[in-house]
């Protein structure tokens, strides 16, 4: 006989919620030592709460088969998900056997993750570019300075929005980088870095 | 006179130039982020955190809390005209006050709002001065059982009133907590689950989670439902609220002021919870409960006057006991941090100004709020009619720039957008986000207190419910969750939160 699941929402976050509370306690019981009630060790806690969220994830799962819940909407599937972190760890292992740079792995790794969104699944356009404009803007900056990973943030982020338009975009980088430059690197006296490294002179500082 | 003297004291502190400038500050910016959607107080007091070290104490956290309180005015005007939440707490207000909207009513909606937020904040401000010092006294007394059930019953009071599945909430509570143990063991300094990142031995920091659940998440959504907001700019009309209005308005926001008071105190409560809590209510107590939904002046008027009676009044724990309730709070021990103040129930005597003076400048601050939004609302309403496709990726920069300068790190920059991901999917698959940040927030405090309270007791459990307080805080936990679990209970709260969505 065949279950039907009656909630694919429930039943998806039973199968999270087990996931993360028997990896805690699994995870928990073998590095870590679990003491005493009177003296715990620093595994107990992680341990204990663990199997509490495998159950209950147990609950929401077995819920799913009765409970009638909404359709699930989701832009990717479990595949593209495997796919994505895949990628992120081949490149950061080839980075890791050859000697490279980790931050540059996980910049490589976002492009290319992005590029094949926007090829394959342009319905998740706006997860990923959102996501992957933080990141670059992150790692852009220590090398490249304030301006242009403000500008990669910009144009990345706004991409994956549902219009795109380059003279709207390029006054809104404008109008941004002359705030952040103002307000933060003047004003609040963050020590961003403006330019990128390579230049030896910097306009403004 | 205790008290009257020690306001006297606060209120000399709270208005002194410099202190007014920056509560005036305070609350530009808090109603400025209260209207835009997308950016809340979390992310801009994490934001300003870094540079309030260059600040005296007492002029960083009246500015701060300014933030916190002030955002709550502003999300208001954006839920009214927009159907936005422009601040989490005000996602209740959007229901009755968009309707009153569409019916040419946003005046008096606004006015109900401001002046309901104005009398709730006056009365929050005096329940902390009648109730923070004899709470903190009792604090004194607190030992590590007691802290460790307060802490339980706050991360009850959270889930009860958070929307949808219960044992769902739970679970996210437990997955907060689990996040929360990541880095080093204070006990024997055994690093956990870092997995051999260094970046991850002090922890995740919980703004940088914050910011990803709560910032990148909803622009995410946002950007998949597409753009189609409606705003009534032009048609505010007048904002004064007619007799009628008024009669109906005040037992609400004399009900929502109390409800909100006592939730804020509640550690897990604050602004968002007591809203929620208001809206029910007054939707069980009216006597025209079939206009709810379609512009009720209630339903503005006690979730209005309750997120700004929580919002302030959950300093209460914060400055009593140390325990930040919410994620704001644990932003303003932060705060103290910065400024070498250990915070905890000493705070009140060894620094008195800097207490009764925070206390004070809400009263001022309230004052400038309703000058703000009520006669310059012509001013945040033109800031409403700037499209989304323009002020996302501004907010994307403010909230990158802010994640950035807490450690000069890209990696948390990173973690920020990991936790947007796992955020738009708990929304997607109808997680809540917010009981998984006060668990998140709360975990390392209470697993200390856990073990030093089985410490003391030699291993016996039993210890938090033969010692009265604690015993106290865990009964109340139960029977909030028996209540809840209940079966008609239950389907009425379901009920309410299913009528709220639409």
């Amino acid at each position: 006989m065949k279950t039907k699941i009656k909630g694919p929402k429930d039943f998806w976050a039973g199968v999270m919620f087990i996931a993360f509370g028997v990896f805690f306690v699994i995870w928990a019981l073998t590095h870590y030592q679990m003491g005493t009630a009177v003296r715990m060790g620093p595994a107990y806690f992680p341990a204990v709460l663990g199997g509490l969220l495998a159950f209950l994830g147990t609950l929401v799962l077995l819920e799913s088969f009765v409970m009638r819940g909404g359709a699930l909407t989701l832009p990717f599937n479990i595949v593209d998900m495997a796919v994505a972190l895949a990628i992120f760890a081949v490149v950061m292992y080839l980075a890791k056997v050859f000697g490279a740079s980790m931050d540059y792995a996980i910049l490589a790794a976002t492009a290319i993750v992005s590029v094949l969104t926007v090829l394959l699944r342009p319905q998740a356009k706006a997860l990923v570019l959102i996501s992957a404009a933080c990141v670059v803007y992150g790692y852009l900056m220590k090398p490249l300075g304030l301006v242009l990973a403000t500008a990669a943030l910009v144009f990345i982020g706004a991409f994956g929005g549902h219009e795109f338009k380059w003279k709207e975009v390029a006054i809104l980088f404008v109008v941004l980088i002359v705030f952040s430059i103002l307000v933060f690197v003047k004003g609040l006296t963050l020590p961003f870095p403006v330019c990128p490294a390579f230049m030896e002179t910097c306009p403004i500082r | 006179m205790e008290i009257l003297n020690n306001l006297i004291l606060g209120f000399g502190v709270a208005v002194t130039p410099i202190n007014l400038l920056y509560a005036l500050i305070g609350v530009m910016l808090g109603t400025l982020i209260g209207v835009l959607p997308g950016i809340g107080p979390v992310a801009t007091i994490a934001m300003l955190l870094p540079i309030t070290f260059n600040l005296n104490p007492i002029a960083a956290l009246i500015m701060l809390a300014g933030i916190y309180y002030g955002a709550q005015y502003g999300g208001s005007t954006t839920a009214i005209l927009v159907n936005l939440p422009g601040e989490s707490a005000s996602v209740v207000t959007c229901i009755d006050g968009y309707q009153m909207a569409r019916q040419g009513r946003a005046g008096p909606a606004l006015a109900t709002a401001a002046i309901g937020s104005f009398f709730a904040g006056c009365v929050a401000t005096l329940i902390i001065a009648v109730a923070a010092p004899p709470l903190a006294e009792v604090a004194l007394k607190f030992g590590p059982a007691e802290y460790f059930s307060l802490m339980v019953l706050g991360l009850v009071a959270a889930t009860v009133l958070a929307h949808g599945s219960l044992i769902k909430a739970i679970a996210m509570v437990v997955f907060g907590l689990l996040l929360g143990i990541i880095g080093t063991d204070v006990n024997s300094g055994v690093l956990r689950f870092t997995f051999d990142v260094p970046e991850l031995s002090d922890g995740i920091g919980f703004v940088v989670v914050a910011m990803g659940m709560f910032g990148t998440a909803e622009i995410i959504a946002n950007l998949e439902q597409g753009e189609k907001r409606e705003v009534f700019t032009a048609k505010v009309g007048r904002l004064m609220p007619t007799k009628e209005d008024f009669k109906r308005a005040w037992p609400a926001v004399l009900r929502g002021t109390a409800l909100g008071s006592f939730l804020g105190i509640l550690p897990g409560g604050g602004a968002l919870l007591s809203s929620f809590g208001a809206y029910t209510v007054e939707k069980k107590l009216s006597k025209y409960p079939e206009q709810f939904g379609k512009g009720a002046i209630e339903g503005v008027a006690g979730p209005e006057a309750a997120n700004n009676a929580g919002a302030q009044t959950s300093f209460i724990p914060m400055l009593t006991l140390g325990i930040p309730g919410n994620a704001v709070m644990a932003l303003m021990i932060g705060a103290l941090m910065i400024q070498g103040i250990a915070p905890g129930p000493q705070v009140m005597n060894e620094k008195p100004q800097l207490f009764w003076g925070l206390i004070a400048s809400m009263w001022v601050g309230n004052a400038f709020l309703v000058i703000l939004n009520l006669p310059l609302i012509g001013m945040w309403i033109k800031l409403l009619t700037v499209p989304y496709r323009y002020l996302y990726p501004a907010i994307l920069v403010f909230m990158s720039i802010g994640v950035f300068s807490l450690s000069n790190n890209p990696f948390d920059v990173l973690i920020m957008a990991i936790f947007g991901v796992i955020g738009y999917i708990c929304v997607k698959l109808e997680c809540e986000p917010a009981p998984m940040i006060l668990g998140f927030i709360l975990g390392p405090l209470m697993e200390e207190n856990l073990r030093r309270a089985m410490l003391l007791s030699r291993g016996d459990p039993t210890t938090f419910v033969t010692k009265p307080i604690s015993a106290g805080f865990i009964i109340a936990s139960v029977i909030l969750l028996v209540i809840v679990a209940l079966p008609a209970i239950r389907k009425k709260r379901e009920e309410a939160f299913v009528e709220q969505k639409t």
